[in-house]
């Protein structure tokens, strides 16, 4: 039987209240011609105590990162979150809340929002943020679509957007499906070969709507000529930059060299990987973009009595008022997450952000200078810095060394070649974060040396 | 009021962590020195038990439906059964990566592929993918199917979406978003879908039409039938909006009405928690004429003694995938979610969609015919937003009457129902309907809150009109100046400056 219909038993009672007899009755509007004629062919209802024992094994059977040595990144990072966050926002008021359109009874939502807002607003150097879009992808996808919207008057390329070179499927395609229906163009900006924006090349961007680069890159290296772009492509073209939230604790905020949108995936704070959803996609930018960005914003302002209070605002761009019209078509968004990512926040503090941010830098120097120990194994741009991140290249298959270290119990990164069409198989992509012990850097380099050997007894034999 | 800011501890405060593996000198000896970050973010400087306080006191000055009935329309605001919580907090759901190799996420490839098989199931539906994480990026994905499925005939002049003018928002928004041109159609005059107004606009150029069944009105489209047909003789596609699918579960499908594609809202059907705005989930179905232009990957199985329960499963791309629409695999974490809930009721989702319906119907009842004494009390009473004899799981109220007779508005009566401890129900929507109130009560609220409601609800008919004009009185603040909020602008702490 199921438990959580309170008036189980009492139908008859209700419907002879409204002169019925039968929940038939209550169905009789639906057309004979379009009734399912069978019930649903589905199993018989289950109990809490089944459902948590099925769920306990099914999800058992996953393997999780934080189980074994995990060198698996890429944009969603392995991480901890303190306890108080859960504890916080799984509180009913804030878990069982919908969108704050009653500002009287949400004050609390709002506040929280506002908060969150203020501390993005912070990382990133811009002035304004909104509440969260979907994810990384579709903040960067929307963040073009935006820019479109506030500098095609002016472009002398009009509807031609640029993004980096060697995006990852993941984010290119998302790109590619929200851009289509403007009819925007995307074109490349190239790289040179030291794995960095080509400053020379990249003259060929200005005048477009928009250019959208990624600090880190997707190689994981830190690129210096990110911050110098603003300059070759002048004012009328935005300069949207994706970041890897964390670094922004030791790696300078894009709003102080240029950017005028920030985009990025939030995870790092406020949830584990969590499979890839639900997260949150950063989104804030210059006042210039404001009345044309897409998603909630929370303003402050007074109530009857003159007491401070704060407000969803803006919403003319929104779907619900403009239809067809808005900005963009997001409603729910990713509230509760980014609320869990703004307690995260609060409690790391600045210190604690700067301490999380070296963890993160001091786990790949350390990953990073094992790997490279080993002979054969190169990285694929030298002299570069990294963050969390680095690729380097293999005497064989990605493939055939992530299937030996797993067999070890090692996660050992991210084949490139899966997620970007144009990638070397050999093309290994390894992250370490704050999580990684020197433990696990032991067991990932002494997986390798062993793959190494079997490569060359292979070779032998 | 308790402003994070101004907790101002040592600039160490907050959560100690353990020592990295190198110095600090040496980590960011990797940070090239040009783009190290010269200030950090002014993020407050506050402690754990400081900050609990401030969260807890947050908390407690918002409104969940833990906290009281929710009947807010077209949102099925239903209780969130807690166990579904303490699942997802399970590591082999929060803590595994959606790059990880197929043989580490068996498990959840076994519950995204029940979830599957059992939505295309409730929707008459051939194929599913739960990818998309909210009800408009479903939309959006669904109409990229249907227009990658016109292209691929060559009919690249299909270039018109038509939506009623009853319908959300987000429908011509994701339609425009993917570059059509929206046809809206009015009404009938009892709100519901006029087919000579659809006969009159559709032809070679109809892309799709895009319908919400039971409408916004929650009502069931009698003619649902004729008008898929319309749009098909006429080589469109239709889509269902599946915002109210709470409504018909067991008693129709959109398959049946003769629907091709369809969007699931799992945070409303499904009870994923709304938490103030998001996370959502929107897995779209299709026929299985569009199922190759899904978004990829899908998960597939085959049989394997090895396996789980005799399992293999894979990720499968769609032979003409329009690609991704977010960057992983969806919101696993609400479509786990969903499927602890969807386990509870199994084939009894039925019985689930007949409580909705009788609960709807039953506060519309108790609303519309207040006892004698009450109604004389009452200087005019609300009218239904469309005719109907039965209604599905949500109803709308006109407070014209109201307004014309008291000067009351519906927003008024929203307001002051806040006072008495309710969340205000959809206000001004659907549009068609002047001084709209939407309610919508769902399956899990008791017959005692429903008669409360209605009492309350009609006692406000009869208060001092000055009264529920400056309402709400005894919420945390006053009516807010929303005004004030869009010429201002004041979109983040000033931290001082």
């Amino acid at each position: 039987m199921v438990d959580h219909l309170p008036n189980l038993g009492r139908e008859k009672e209700m419907l002879h209240a409204m002169g019925f007899s039968s929940i038939d009755d209550l169905f009789s509007d639906i057309p004979d011609s379009v009734k399912r004629e069978s019930p649903l062919d589905l199993p018989p209802p289950q109990t809490e105590e089944e459902i948590w024992a099925d769920a306990q094994r099914l999800l058992g059977a996953n393997v999780a990162i934080n189980s074994r040595p995990n060198f698996l990144g890429a944009g969603l990072y392995e991480n901890f979150v303190p306890s108080m966050v859960a504890a916080m926002a799984t509180r009913g008021e804030f878990l069982t809340a919908y969108t704050p359109y009653q500002p009287e009874v949400s004050q609390g939502m709002l506040q929280a929002l506002w908060e969150f807002q203020t501390m993005i607003s912070e990382l990133v150097a811009l002035p304004v943020s909104n509440v969260s879009m979907y994810d990384a992808s579709t903040a960067a996808a929307e963040a073009l679509n935006c820019a479109v919207r506030v500098n095609n008057r002016k472009a002398t390329q009009k509807n031609v957007v640029y993004v980096t070179k060697w995006l990852p499927e993941h984010r290119l395609s998302v790109i590619e499906n929200y851009t289509m229906g403007g009819d925007i163009e995307i074109r490349t900006l190239d790289w040179n070969e030291d794995g960095m924006i080509d400053l020379v090349e990249a003259e060929v961007a200005a005048g477009a709507c928009a250019v959208y680069v990624e600090q880190p890159n997707p190689f994981g290296v830190i690129d210096e000529n990110l911050s110098h772009l603003k300059q070759i492509i002048g004012e009328n073209t935005a300069l949207i930059v994706g970041v890897n939230a964390t670094s922004l604790g030791v790696i300078e905020a894009p709003g102080n060299w240029g950017a005028d949108i920030v985009v990025g995936e939030g995870q790092a704070f406020g949830i584990g990987a969590t499979a890839g959803g639900p997260l949150y996609g950063i989104f804030a930018c210059t006042d210039k973009y404001i009345r044309q960005m897409p998603g909630r914003i929370v303003g402050k302002t007074f109530d009857d009595n003159g007491a401070d209070a704060f407000t969803l605002t803006l919403s003319t761009r929104e779907q619900h008022i403009r239809r067809h019209k808005a900005t963009s078509n997001i409603c729910s968004n990713e509230t509760l997450i980014a609320l869990m990512g703004g307690m995260h926040m609060a409690l790391l503090g600045p210190m604690g952000l700067e301490k999380l941010a070296c963890r993160n830098a001091a786990a790949c120097q350390v990953t990073m200078a094992g790997v490279l120990s080993l002979d054969g194994i190169e990285l694929l741009f030298n002299d570069v810095g990294a963050y969390n991140e680095f690729t380097v290249v293999l005497p064989s298959s990605a493939e055939s060394a992530l299937a030996h270290l797993d067999g070890l119990g090692v996660n050992g990164g991210l084949a490139l070649c899966d997620v970007m069409v144009d990638a070397e198989d050999n093309w290994l992509h390894i992250t370490a974060t704050d999580q990684t012990t020197s433990d696990d850097v032991e067991a990932l380099v002494s997986g390798l040396k062993s793959w190494l050997s079997s490569l060359v007894a292979g070779v032998a034999a | 009021m308790s402003d994070i800011f101004a907790f101002d501890g040592a600039l160490e405060a907050g959560y100690a962590q353990p020592a990295p593996l190198l110095s600090d000198a040496e980590a960011i000896a990797g940070i090239p020195e040009s783009l190290r970050r010269k200030s950090l973010p002014r993020w407050p400087r506050a402690s754990e038990p400081e900050l609990v306080r401030h969260f807890t006191w947050l908390s407690r000055r918002n409104f969940g439906i833990d906290t009281g009935f929710y009947p807010l329309g077209s949102c099925t605001m239903k209780h969130n059964p807690r166990v579904n919580e303490k699942i997802v907090q399970l590591a082999g759901m929060n803590d595994i990566h959606p790059l990880a190799s197929e043989s580490h996420l068996q498990g959840l490839m076994a519950i995204f592929y029940e979830m599957q098989e059992m939505l295309a199931h409730c929707a008459g539906m051939d194929s599913v993918t739960l990818q998309p994480v909210a009800g408009a990026q479903g939309e959006f994905a669904a109409i990229r199917c249907i227009q990658e499925f016109h292209r691929s005939k060559g009919e690249t002049n299909r270039d018109k979406v038509i939506v009623p003018d009853s319908a959300h928002g987000t429908n011509p928004a994701s339609a425009a978003m993917c570059g059509y041109q929206i046809i809206e159609i009015p009404s009938q005059e009892d709100g519901r879908l006029d087919l000579d107004a659809l006969r009159a606009v559709v032809g070679d150029d109809t892309a799709a039409m895009m319908v919400t069944n039971p409408s916004t009105l929650g009502i069931f489209e009698p003619e649902i039938a004729e008008a898929a047909e319309i749009v098909h003789d006429a080589g469109g596609q239709m889509y269902y909006d599946g915002a109210n699918f709470n409504a018909i579960l067991g008693k129709t499908s959109p398959g049946l009405m003769g629907f091709d594609a369809v969007h699931y809202n799992l945070h409303k059907t499904f009870s994923q928690p709304h938490g103030g705005g998001g996370p959502g989930s929107g897995p779209i179905g299709v026929k299985s004429h569009l199922a190759e232009y899904l978004p990829k990957p899908v998960v597939a199985r085959h049989e394997d003694e090895g396996g789980l329960d005799g399992w293999s499963y894979v990720w499968e791309d769609p032979a003409n995938s329009i690609g991704k629409v977010q960057q992983w695999h969806g919101n696993s974490g609400a479509v786990v979610r969903a499927w602890a809930f969807y386990r509870r009721y199994g084939r009894d989702l039925e019985k689930m969609s007949e409580h909705a319906v009788l609960n709807a119907n039953y506060l519309r009842h108790r609303i519309l015919n207040p006892d004698a004494d009450v109604k004389a009390k009452i200087p005019a009473m609300p009218v239904d937003g469309a005719p109907a004899k039965v209604v599905k799981h949500e109803f709308t109220l006109s407070m014209s009457p109201v307004k014309d007779a008291t000067g009351v508005s519906g927003k008024d009566v929203a307001k002051r129902l806040l006072d008495y401890g309710y969340m205000a129900p959809t206000l001004y929507f659907p549009m068609i309907v002047p001084e709209c109130l939407m309610v919508e009560p769902t399956e899990t609220e008791s017959k005692e809150v429903l008669d409360k409601f209605a009492e309350d609800f009609l006692t406000i008919l009869t208060e001092d009109p000055e009264l529920v004009k400056t309402a709400p009185h005894t919420t945390d603040v006053s009516r807010v100046d929303e005004v004030w909020a869009a010429r201002n602008l004041v979109l983040r702490h000033s931290l001082g400056e």
